[in-house]
């Protein structure tokens, strides 16, 4: 097996250059020997002064050229013409601004369709020196599972739940995603971690005998209730929804419950007692309330305590009992203590579970008798949970045939935990390991396994995505699929061996890229079997189609678009539901105060159970369109949208005829603003300050996750916006008088003509996404016109004008955003071919969903990767070395501080 | 799950609540519980160890053979300025209102005015102060302006703890109050690891800080209950130890086929098990770590004062053992919008503190400002009223620096910035006063530190041109 990595080259050394070298540096630049070069470097000048620079003359100069400088672009200063090419920022802004309409201005003369082309392929042929024939597909550093796809990975390849949301610290994002291989970085800490989950997930899923005490789990739920009829947990005010496995007995009301349980065989036992004291949180207000628990078994008493409030405190009991045969009763019962007092936070007592563990085997005499196998004590033992998943054969005696089944259930983890191929040497060294554990006393050929399986999870292998490239063989055949399909010239010849600067990724490489792209978890077995087969490529519609059915595939709404929309942010958004509600005269949606037991009376909570069903709205809807196949537009516009009773409510929708807790579609009322991610009330509230909206960062929002044209970020030195209030000395000015102000100013105008009328548009729904008309008894004015011209008055027209006029910006914006989930890096200027490609596919497909998912994943960046040689590793390393980011000198009166200067204590 | 919206208990009801488990350490100083720390660390051991006996201590140590510890503490967004200056200079000086809760401690207390962080200063790099004021702040250079290509510099807490870490258990701890990210791109182009990262082990690693209490304490004393901890870390270590040499290799050899940038994170793998090598070799050296005899602390409170409480706790229970001598705590990264409702402020602080000259809005932030301020003198006078092992108080042996890189949260201003130097330095540092170093890089400031911690030749960090006198 061969692994190459990519290695980055021509891109950052030709940026890093500077205006002074020859452009002819610049083509050497370009990855060696490669068959493709981009035929008309050489005539990209000559080209610009025919073609380009008569439309910027007619187009831009006026306002960038001749002494006229907006936006500090003056297109007449660019003298040399190797300094023209080597202003990749300018024409970044060029073909962004053009694309997106944003240049020439509304009211100005606009060029044609084809001229715009004509600009847009010069950039890409000789800017960006794209060769469409054989596109530089980029690299990827190579990923390490983010504390997602960790916990997925292992859910998938061990078969439990390790909760990565608390024992992992929250991972570092770029580019708005957490699956970016350069930001994911690994510190000692969480190597630490690594070591200790790999541990800890093993101990808990690898049984290390063959066989073990008995044990019956005893669920609270089963437990039943003396003389009552009401279902259990009702009583106990406990909320519903998710089907508890637990009980809970209230504090305030005496009860008794109890189980029958069968022994079989006589002998000891241990009864092991899984409580809890919760309660439900109440600001301000504690509950003095006290109970008395008394545990019983067959009329005997096991336990009698006394319980405070103890703020969700876990409690464990463990007792021994000798058993005969028969059944044997166990039972609860609560005693309020504390009548009369006042009941604030409904405590409770929760028995989560009651575990019996016998017969135990007590006697050293039974113990030898066990573990020799001899008949003189029976063995009521039994074959631990789980057993035959990871041991399917008994253990072998004789060693050689343990060593070799020792070797093959090794083997066969490290493939499924790696993701590829695993080399004999490694095999071995991980056999070793594990037989040298067996060899201790007191260990078993189990544990030995297990502790092998540890070192497979704490290896660098399991924890990053090592990517290998297709041998020649592979990459010959599987050429004329992916040309067909991505719609990439089909006569080119000259990629078809592993010495080529841009060979496909071998098929392993292949299946994790698509699982964790769509499952954000490793390839299962016919993924596996296809790629070991070499049969993945030739299958890819087939098997993208059979992952997206999978219920896995609910990953790629959360984590794609839970990132991309921010909706991920709703359950921990920091809103406060009383001070957003206090700046509108009357919200028109009001929960009734159901449960409600504060005593300022009834009012709208934001609260964890609105927040999970916000949440589930915005992955419901965006999954719908996944597995509908329907139009991304329907993202932004349609009659519909997700609802249980709660969130019906919630909007005001009273009329929906939406009952219980389920999700399900919803046809709007004709003249309802919502329908479209934009205006949930997850979105709406992620981009809302605390107490208020903030239509900058909702205009934001829109800019760069919609229309895919951020503005550029602030400057460091804000003007203050006192002057917003002169002359209103009766009223507080309303955020959109306050935002023309800033408009005033010419510093900010540019960007803010952009921001704010999206952003404002919004503003007909408050910080918790409620609608509302008014705010400090002022009107709501949403209408505007955007920096491209179309005029709205609410939220209503904004939407219809984005999908009618800028259906292709979204697009754009949409498959930009994928891509780079997709795989984990950051877009460069050479992937607009991908990009529009892509675009292109959505355009005719109407955007269809699927069409830029399979676009996606039939794009050269996603199917190819960039290889060097080892003198060229030798080569980016020193482009990677420390480059000094020098503040700028007029700010600054110190020594410039270098990164080296800081280490210069020896260490 | 900790949720940051539920409004809280304000602090009357709390102390009605101490039987609450959860305020393990908070109540009736449970840390004056532990057992004395003589028995720990016997001073011959200690001068064996550190080579002390010199007249200034040896590294990390006091004159007296006590351990010298550093600590850093970051709050965000910068402060009220009118409200945080004292009035008077030098040693005849005036709390203002914001630092009234360090009145108690006064006597451990320097204001250090006019230190600024030039790198901070967005120049070229334009818009981000937050990200840069986070970064910037214990690194003292200017963050690459990349979503992705992150490259910063070592923060002065890892350079100090490359030098003394191998004293102690840990060589360092990091904690934070910050227990989310946001799902969206983060400051202006920055790369999120800048804005939550005030701790970096090398120009491309941040130190990932522990946000959760239960995890910082068994990081610290090891998993289960009071009693078992020693015993769970032994063989925690074995089982650790018996994987080791296998992902060692693993590394190396999947290094060999990596290309540049992949290779980085290869040496931050091997990095990883390299210190943890160490850290069992340490521990067979000083013994298991000092089990506390108190119970671990549940996950994140969902009480914002009693967080922050117990982070604070954590640290002086690390101090307290000898655990480790240098440590960072940021309390929220800069830019945080969390709201304060328990004090009566809805507001996110961030919104707030651009509050644009309005007096209503400039009061509250100046009382978010005081809260930060009065949670951290709990810190100091917990330090103050515990003994160290030469008699004197945990506080006379560190040296604890509390401030922000931001100074003006309005106009994001990076020079004068507001910082508070506590501690007696083991007996090296002046006198309680109000200093302006009119313009002098913060950096100076930590080489002064550093020197105290008996660094030797570190000439210069980050934008230093020299010491400051404290």
């Amino acid at each position: 097996m061969q692994i190459f990595k990519c290695v980055k080259t021509s891109t950052s050394i030709a940026t890093a250059m500077t205006a002074g070298l020859l452009s002819t540096l610049v083509v050497a630049a370009i990855p060696p020997k490669s068959a493709s070069l981009p035929k008309s470097v050489n005539g990209g000048e000559a080209e610009f002064r025919k073609e380009i620079q008569p439309l910027l003359k007619k187009y831009c100069y006026a306002c960038h050229a001749g002494g006229v400088k907006s936006g500090s672009v003056a297109f007449d200063e660019i003298k040399s013409d190797p300094s023209l090419l080597e202003n990749r920022k300018l024409f970044q802004r060029v073909l962004k601004n053009l694309r997106s309409g944003i240049m020439p201005p509304v009211g100005a003369d606009q060029p044609s369709e084809a001229e715009k082309r004509t600009i847009e392929e010069w950039i890409k042929a000789h800017v960006y020196q794209i060769d469409p024939v054989n596109p530089d597909p980029g690299r990827v550093t190579v990923r390490r599972l983010n504390r997602v796809e960790y916990a997925n990975t292992i859910h998938d390849l061990i078969g439990i739940d390790y909760d990565t949301r608390t024992e992992f610290p929250a991972d570092d994002a770029g580019h708005g995603f957490d699956n970016i291989g350069d930001v994911l970085t690994l510190s000692p800490m969480l190597m630490e971690k690594y070591l200790d989950a790999a541990q800890s997930i093993v101990s808990k899923a690898v049984p290390t005998a063959s066989k073990v005490i008995a044990e019956t789990e005893i669920l609270g739920a089963s437990f039943q209730r003396e003389g009552a009829q009401i279902a259990s947990n009702k009583a106990a005010n406990v909320p519903t929804g998710n089907a508890a496995n637990f009980l809970a007995l209230s504090y305030y009301e005496p009860a008794t419950v109890s189980h029958a349980l069968q022994i079989e065989h006589p002998g000891s036992y241990q009864l092991i007692l899984d409580l809890s004291a919760n309660e439900r949180y109440v600001d301000n207000q504690v509950d003095y309330n006290r109970c008395r628990l008394v545990v019983k078994t067959d009329g005997q008493e096991l336990l009698r305590k006394e319980f405070n409030r103890e703020g969700g405190k876990r409690l464990h009991y463990e007792f021994d009992q000798k058993w005969q045969t028969g059944a044997h009763s166990l039972s609860f019962e609560l005693q309020p203590l504390t009548p009369g007092v006042e009941q604030i936070r409904s405590l409770t007592l929760r028995i989560n579970k009651v575990t019996v563990r016998g017969p135990l085997i007590t006697k050293a005499a039974d113990r030898a008798s066990v573990k020799e196998g001899s008949a003189k004590t029976a063995d009521y033992r039994v074959e631990p949970r789980n057993y035959r998943r990871f041991f399917p054969e008994p253990v072998p005696s004789a060693p050689a045939q343990r060593h070799i089944y020792a070797h093959k259930l090794i083997g066969d983890f490290a493939r499924r935990a790696f993701r590829r191929p695993v080399d004999e040497k490694s095999v071995a060294r991980l056999v070793a390991l594990a037989e040298g554990v067996s060899a201790q006393p007191g260990q078993t050929f189990e544990g030995g396994i297990a502790q092998a399986m540890v070192a497979v999870l704490a290896s660098p292998r399991f924890l990053f995505r090592e990517e290998g490239i297709a041998t020649a063989k592979n990459n010959q055949q599987s050429r004329r699929k992916i040309n067909q399909k991505s719609g990439l010239s089909k006569n080119e010849n000259h990629n078809h061996h592993n010495n080529q600067p841009y060979p496909l990724i071998d098929e392993y490489a292949l299946a994790s890229r698509l699982s964790y792209l769509l499952w954000s978890s490793m390839p299962d077995e016919e993924l596996f079997r296809l790629a070991g087969q070499g049969q993945l490529r030739k299958n890819l519609t087939v098997q993208v189609q059979r992952m997206l059915s999978d219920r896995r595939s609910e990953a790629l709404v959360q984590n794609f678009s839970g990132q991309w929309l921010q909706t991920r942010d709703i359950e921990k958004v920091p809103i406060d539901a009383r001070a957003v509600l206090s700046r509108e005269a009357a919200p028109i949606a009001f929960t009734p105060g159901s449960g409600d037991r504060n005593r300022r009376g009834p009012r709208i909570r934001f609260d964890d159970a609105l927040r999970k069903d916000l949440r589930h709205e915005a992955d419901s809807y965006f999954g719908y369109v996944v597995h509908e196949d329907r139009s991304v537009l329907e993202l932004i516009d349609s009659n519909y949208t997700f609802l249980n009773a709660r969130l019906a409510q919630y909007y005001g929708l009273n009329n929906s005829g939406v009952t219980g807790d389920e999700f399900r579609k919803v046809i709007l009322p004709p003249d309802s603003p919502r329908g479209g991610m934009l205006t949930m009330a997850s979105v709406l509230a992620v981009t809302s300050n605390p107490t208020r909206t903030s239509p900058v960062k909702r205009g934001l929002f829109i800019l760069d996750n919609i229309m895919g044209a951020p503005a550029p970020p602030p400057p460091p030195d804000i003007p203050p916006l006192e002057s917003a209030a002169v002359g209103l000395k009766n009223r507080k000015p309303t955020l959109r008088e306050v935002l023309s102000a800033h408009r005033n100013k010419p510093e900010c105008l540019s960007c803010h003509k952009r921001l704010d009328p999206p952003g404002l548009a919004l503003e007909n729904f408050n910080a918790m996404g409620l609608w509302r008309e008014r705010e400090f008894d002022q009107p709501i004015e949403p209408g505007g016109k955007l920096v491209t011209g179309e005029s709205f008055t609410d939220i209503r027209g904004l939407k219809h004008i984005l999908v009618t006029r800028h259906s292709t910006e979204f697009y754009r914006c949409l498959t930009e955003k994928l891509l780079t989930y997709a795989l984990g890096r950051g877009l460069e200027d050479y992937d607009v071919e991908a990009v529009d490609q892509i675009v292109k596919r959505l355009e005719q497909d109407k955007g269809q969903f699927s069409s830029l998912l399979t676009g996606v994943i039939e794009s050269v960046p996603f199917q190819k990767c960039r290889i060097v040689s080892v003198a060229e590793k030798t080569n980016s390393l020193k482009s990677t070395a420390p480059k000094s980011h020098l503040p700028d000198t007029k700010t600054r009166k110190r020594a410039a501080p270098l990164h080296k200067v800081n280490v210069a204590a020896k260490t | 799950m900790r949720d940051r919206y539920v409004e809280r208990t304000n602090i009357a009801a709390q102390s009605r609540e101490s039987f609450s488990r959860r305020h393990f350490l908070r109540g009736a100083g449970v840390c004056l519980a532990l057992p004395a720390l003589e028995s720990l660390l016997p001073d011959k051991a200690l001068a064996a160890v550190t080579g002390a006996g010199a007249k200034t201590g040896g590294l990390a140590t006091t004159a007296s053979g006590a351990p010298l510890r550093t600590a850093y503490v970051y709050f965000p967004n910068g402060a009220i300025q009118s409200n945080w200056w004292p009035t008077g200079t030098g040693l005849d000086y005036k709390l203002n209102s914001t630092l009234q809760p360090l009145e108690s401690v006064r006597e451990y207390v320097r204001v250090l005015g006019g230190l600024d962080h030039a790198c901070a200063v967005g120049g070229v790099d334009g818009g981000g102060d937050h990200a840069r004021a986070n970064s910037v702040f214990l690194s003292g250079v200017r963050a690459k302006k990349s979503a992705t290509d992150i490259h910063l510099g070592i923060s002065i807490d890892q350079m100090m703890a490359r030098q003394v870490g191998h004293l102690t258990r840990l060589p360092s701890l990091e904690l934070t109050c910050d227990d989310t990210r946001k799902a969206s791109a983060c400051d202006s182009d920055y790369a999120c690891a800048y804005q939550y990262n005030i701790s970096w082990s090398s120009p491309t690693t941040p130190v990932t800080a522990e946000a959760n209490p239960r995890l910082a304490f068994e990081r610290l004393f090891g998993t289960g209950a009071p009693g078992e901890r020693v015993a769970n870390s032994r063989r925690r270590q074995l089982a650790q130890k018996s994987v080791l040499d296998f992902v060692l290799d693993d590394a190396q050899s999947m290094q060999q086929r990596l290309a540049a940038n992949d290779k980085q994170k290869l040496d931050q793998y091997l990095t990883g098990v390299r210190e943890i090598e160490s850290r069992i070799q340490r521990s067979s050296q000083m013994g298991a770590a000092h089990d506390p005899n108190v119970e671990t602390p549940e996950g994140i409170p969902s009480d914002q004062a009693e967080y922050v409480g117990i982070m604070f706790d954590l640290m002086v229970l690390a101090f307290q053992t000898d655990s480790t001598r240098i440590a960072s705590f940021c309390l929220a990264h800069d830019g945080d919008n969390r709201s304060f409702s328990h004090i009566g402020i809805p507001e996110g602080h961030h919104d707030l503190s651009h509050h644009q000259g309005d007096p209503d809005r400039i009061a509250k932030v100046a009382k978010i400002d005081v809260w930060y301020v009065a949670q951290f003198a709990k810190f100091l006078t917990k330090l103050r009223d515990i003994k160290d092992v030469d008699g004197k108080s945990l506080l006379h042996n560190s040296m604890i620096v509390y401030g922000s890189g931001d100074a003006d949260g309005n106009r994001h201003s990076h020079d004068n910035l507001p910082i508070v130097l506590a501690g007696g330095g083991g007996g090296t540092l002046s006198q309680s006063s109000y200093v302006n170093y009119k313009s002098t890089p913060a950096c100076n400031l930590f080489l002064s530190l550093s020197d105290r911690m008996g660094i030797k030749n570190l000439e210069r960090f980050g934008d230093s041109t020299g010491r400051i006198k404290i």
